[in-house]
């Protein structure tokens, strides 16, 4: 953990608070349902926590990266369903903030003001990794594009008021003909579809979003026609870490409950042996290694340093840290864990190894930063001349 | 009380068969074996028969060395005795090949009221056996049968046909083909199982049937066995309207006959 | 030394995945969803023998053998998991009484316990540290009369449904562990309560509940095998009990792997199926070979069950290998799946649900660990 000035710790603590008061008591009875809490976007509305990410200027909290990083990790550590409904909204408004002009940046952080969301509506049937490869279009009649296609997979979909969407502006182009929008919900054409059942994150809202006809406003088009996929490429870059975080804060909670749990069952001492406390010590040097991880990409970021690379390694380990802490913790804590709140844990954790890029388009993106670069040590003749 | 006699074929299990994309030919290496499946349906259709009228069962199966792997699952599923022919000739036999041996055997066997066969095998499909027995044994024969009753010595048969059923009836030693549709093969219990391995099995050896040399020469020869890929027509309809797409569509799918 | 299953064992294991096919297959989604016990399907299981594989023909088993035992459960997991514990634990019970009862015992509940009239429950685990220590652990006071027993069995499989459980009670706490001794206890035994159903992360169906027993009293005839001797008897059914676990943890993996790499075939992005990728077929083959290795090691467990030689080094290191391998393969096949395979509309989040219910550490004083290296240092 980095060490935090006295503001991050406050603000951390602050987070805690509100986990403890407004996500943790009511997350298994989400988890249960699959509703979505909109009681919890009430509930936000004095932090204006929806808005941490928004800059000063446009009346938010202007977070930096680890500050954000601080509070996701914590509502990671109350629900990650709940948790990706804040890092969604964020993922979309960061397109905006990469891309937008001063007057959309207005109109599309406003409602976050007011604890309202938005959301990222890239994701197709075809177009899951291959996020080139979506079909949605955008044809541009005057002052106005007119978009058609279909999104899955979609959070935040079905409660968002403001979406970031994705069209082909030029379907022969391939990548460079895809553009983003903005979309604000209650547009003719635009229609929330099915909301899907899942595994975990039950309490985030996934949805398939339907666009037949949608007319958008020319002044809705993100940066220009073409530069969609570039937008969402950074976009991605910028919001990854959020999913470490929730996940920092997913594996912390695993370790915690098996902690509490063996407390409970051998109260006192003797704790049963070396094999259980060295299994809690690996989980410990994985949560730790993993926050260590996020941070130190938090501060590149907001040192203004690329970190492309350090993005996609501390979604990759922090995501499969959660999987594995999470994973040991049940199988640890025998039918006492298999019938407790470590199975949502599970089941959270393994989402987070998916989205928002699966660990394998990391792995491709970490290993092209690794061979990009020749090793240090090795000899090369670039050396040997001396360079 | 019927005495019936089932023939059945062990043959290769489709699902384990791959078909190699270079040249479409199969690889049956990894391939498991099963008892026919129209012929589990006669084997169940004899065990029912003979649960309901009293009587026996015996099964007989001519195939390569793999058929003594058949035995315990036939024994497993309502026969008493199963005989087995385990000869290279079957390994390229046709249909006329088959039923000279089988045929032959039953005459060695002795009498039967009811010999029950598939109505084709999953392998080779040609729908023979049933048909080509019979007319050596002189016996009359009935195909594409759904349904079947014994009752004194007459059998009753409804046999599904492909505009209409037919019902029949028959008396004394018949040669009945089965459909799928006439029954749900059983599972056999476990005990059914191991009671397999209590019942009796006999070999009868092809050079015992008194058959000629070219009684089990194949006359249709089998020159090689392709997977067949189905290919998609990949027709995309871009028509301005979904109306007209599906205008289209239906137009297409009228012109094959198909709606 | 051959590794090819009997014919009988191959022919089990067929109408075994038959069964799966005809019976499993059409309820498991429900089942998963409403948690239900399925009766019917037990009844069924029943007449094909399933319930009373283990046992004697003199009782009315089937007495096929440990090997054709996991080969049913591997081939019943594939469809539903949550069944094949409910048969898991029934047959645990069973076999124990085989083991250690008297002649009267083994007359009394197993001819109902093969014929599926009476089912069989497994009480060995505590809330407290280990069984036969702790506040609320389940004693055995000896008396007049028998035995009262008073406490409590935590996380009881087939609570509710069984007629009979195997419980396990210390008659001398201050001995603890020590003096555990096992008896027969029927469900309708005066104290025996059964506790709310558990709610579990999955294998439901398989009811999961706490039995508190309040002054349960038992005659000396429900004493199963010596007084103190239950350690020793718990020791070994929990041996075989995760040699059969092993095999639902592979007929889970099998299943999901089969659906993965069906997935991955027919799943095109960047221009191809994703099962041309690398990565994929890493995660694929993983998992493939973690579940061929551990069939094996199963089997060879089972075989070694079945012939009556020792095998608790052999359970204990299949046990060992998959509570650290077993979710692994869930956690790599829903990757192949994707966002599409983590929705519950498909089968792998149920499968992911099930399989991390299967060697579960129950005895953290007793982890595999300590035998396997017990018997090599």
């Amino acid at each position: 953990m980095s060490i935090l000035s006295p503001e991050q710790k406050a603000i951390q603590q602050t987070a805690k608070d509100f986990v403890a008061k407004n996500i943790i008591p009511i997350a298994a009875k989400y988890d249960k349902s699959g509703e979505f809490p909109t009681v919890l976007l009430e509930a936000s509305k004095a932090s204006n926590i929806f808005a941490m990410a928004v800059p000063k200027e446009y009346g938010g909290l202007n977070y930096d990266a680890l500050t954000q990083s601080l509070v996701l990790e914590e509502w990671g550590y109350g629900c990650a369903g709940m948790g990706t409904t804040l890092a969604a909204s964020i993922l979309s408004m960061d397109s905006v903030l990469i891309a937008g002009t001063d007057e959309q940046k207005r109109r599309y952080f406003k409602p976050m003001l007011n604890a309202q969301i938005g959301s990222f509506g890239l994701t197709e049937p075809g177009a899951g990794s291959d996020a080139a490869a979506g079909t949605a279009t955008a044809v541009k009649k005057g002052n106005e594009y007119i978009l058609n296609g279909t999104k899955c997979w979609i959070t935040n979909g079905g409660f968002a008021t403001v979406y970031v969407i994705f069209a082909n502006t030029d379907p022969a182009a391939g990548v460079k003909g895809i553009s983003a929008f903005i979309v604000d919900r209650g547009v003719p054409g635009f229609t929330i579809g099915t909301t899907d059942h899942k595994l975990g994150i039950r309490a985030s809202n996934t949805v398939e979003l339907l666009l037949k006809d949608v007319h958008v406003p020319v002044t809705n088009l993100l940066g220009k026609e073409g530069e969609g996929m570039k937008i969402a490429m950074m976009t991605l870059d910028m919001a990854r870490p959020a999913i470490a975080a929730l996940s920092v804060g997913l594996a912390q909670r695993a370790l915690d409950t098996c902690v509490a749990h063996v407390h409970t069952r051998f109260p006192g001492k003797p704790f049963p042996g070396q094999t259980l406390q060295f299994k809690l010590a690996e989980m410990q040097i994985m949560v730790e290694a993993a926050r260590d991880c996020l941070h130190q990409a938090m501060r590149l970021r907001d040192e203004g340093v690329p970190y492309s690379k350090e993005s996609a390694i501390c979604k990759t380990f922090c995501s499969d840290v959660a999987m594995q802490v999470s994973a040991t913790a049940v199988s640890l804590m025998g039918s006492a864990g298999y019938t407790s709140d470590l199975g949502k844990y599970m089941r959270d954790s393994k989402i987070m190894q998916i989205f928002e890029g699966t660990n394998q388009i990391q792995r491709l993106v970490i290993s092209r930063a690794v061979l990009a670069h020749p090793h240090a040590s090795a000899p090369s003749t670039a050396q040997k001349a001396g360079k | 009380m019927p005495k019936c006699l089932v023939c059945y074929k062990w043959t290769l299990d489709e699902q384990d068969i791959k078909i190699k994309s270079e040249d479409l030919s199969l690889d049956s290496s990894r391939a498991k074996g099963k008892i026919s499946d129209f012929d589990r349906n006669a084997i169940e259709e004899a065990a029912l028969l003979v649960e309901k009228n009293g009587g026996a069962v015996d099964a007989l199966t001519y195939g390569t060395t793999t058929v003594k792997q058949s035995l315990k699952d036939c024994l497993s599923r309502g026969p008493e005795k199963v005989y087995w022919i385990s000869d290279a000739t079957a390994g390229n036999a046709d249909a006329s090949v088959t039923a000279n041996v089988l045929a032959a055997a039953i005459r060695k066997m002795g009498q039967y009221d009811l010999i029950l066969c598939g109505e084709g095998s999953s392998d080779q499909f040609n729908q023979q056996t049933a048909s080509r027995i019979a007319a050596l044994l002189g016996l009359p024969c009935v195909t594409f049968a759904n349904k079947l009753s014994y009752e004194g010595e007459t059998a009753k048969a409804t046999r599904k046909l492909e505009d209409c059923q037919e019902e029949v009836s028959v008396k004394g030693p018949v040669v009945i083909s089965v459909l799928s549709e006439i029954n749900k093969p059983r599972i056999p219990s476990l005990k059914q199982v191991l009671g397999a391995s209590k019942k009796p099995n006999e070999e009868i050896k092809v050079a015992d049937l008194g058959l000629k040399p070219e009684d089990l020469q194949p006359k249709a020869v089998r020159k090689s066995v392709k997977g067949f890929v189905m290919q998609r027509k990949n027709v995309i309809y871009k028509e301005s309207s979904a109306a007209d797409n599906v205008a289209k569509l239906k137009a297409s799918l009228a012109s094959e006959g198909l709606c | 030394m051959n590794f090819e299953l009997t014919e009988e064992q191959r022919l089990i294991g067929q109408s075994a995945r038959d069964f799966g096919k005809e019976y499993l297959e059409p309820i498991a989604v429900e089942l998963d969803a409403k948690g239900e016990f399925p009766k019917k399907v037990v009844q069924a299981l029943a007449k094909h023998d399933f319930l009373g594989l283990l046992l004697p023909e003199d009782v009315g088993g089937a007495a096929a053998g440990f090997v054709s035992y996991v080969e049913v459960i591997e081939d019943l997991s594939r469809y539903s998991a949550a069944v094949a514990s409910i048969v898991n634990n029934h047959t645990i019970a069973a076999y124990t009484i085989q083991k250690w009862g008297t002649a009267d015992q083994k007359k009394k509940y197993l001819p109902g316990m093969a014929k599926g009239e009476l089912l069989g429950g497994f009480a060995i685990y505590e809330h407290g540290p280990t069984p036969g220590v702790g506040p609320d652990t389940l004693v055995a006071k000896k008396q007049d009369v028998g035995y009262v027993l008073n406490g409590k069995k935590a996380f009881v499989r087939n609570a509710g449904e069984a007629g009979v459980y195997v419980v396990f009670a210390t008659t001398d706490p201050a001995l603890g562990a020590k003096a555990l001794t096992a008896f027969l206890v029927k469900s309708d035994a005066i104290g025996v309560k059964v506790g709310e159903k558990l709610e579990t992360m999955g294998l439901k169906g398989c009811p999961v509940a706490d039995i508190t027993f309040e002054n349960v009293v038992l005659p000396e005839t429900a004493l199963l095998g010596a007084v103190n001797g239950g350690a020793a008897i718990s020791a070994t059914a929990l041996a075989v009990a995760s040699v059969a676990e092993a095999a639902q943890t592979v007929g889970i993996g099998q299943a999901a792997v089969e659906h993965a790499a069906a997935y991955a075939k027919q799943r095109v992005q960047f221009g191809k199926p994703v099962a041309t990728l690398q990565a994929i077929q890493t995660l694929l083959a993983e998992v493939a070979t973690d579940c061929h290795l551990a069939r094996l090691g199963l089997r060879n467990a089972a075989l070694l069950i079945e012939e009556g030689k020792p095998f608790e080094v052999e359970a204990a290191m299949i046990k060992s290998f998959l509570a650290r391998l077993g979710s692994k393969m869930l956690i790599d096949t829903c990757q192949v799946e994707g966002g599409f395979g983590y929705s519950e509309t498909m089968p792998l989040p149920r499968l992911f649900r099930d399989i991390a219910g299967t060697n579960l550490l129950d005895a953290p004083g007793d982890f595999p660990e300590k035998l396997i290296a017990a018997s090599i240092a």
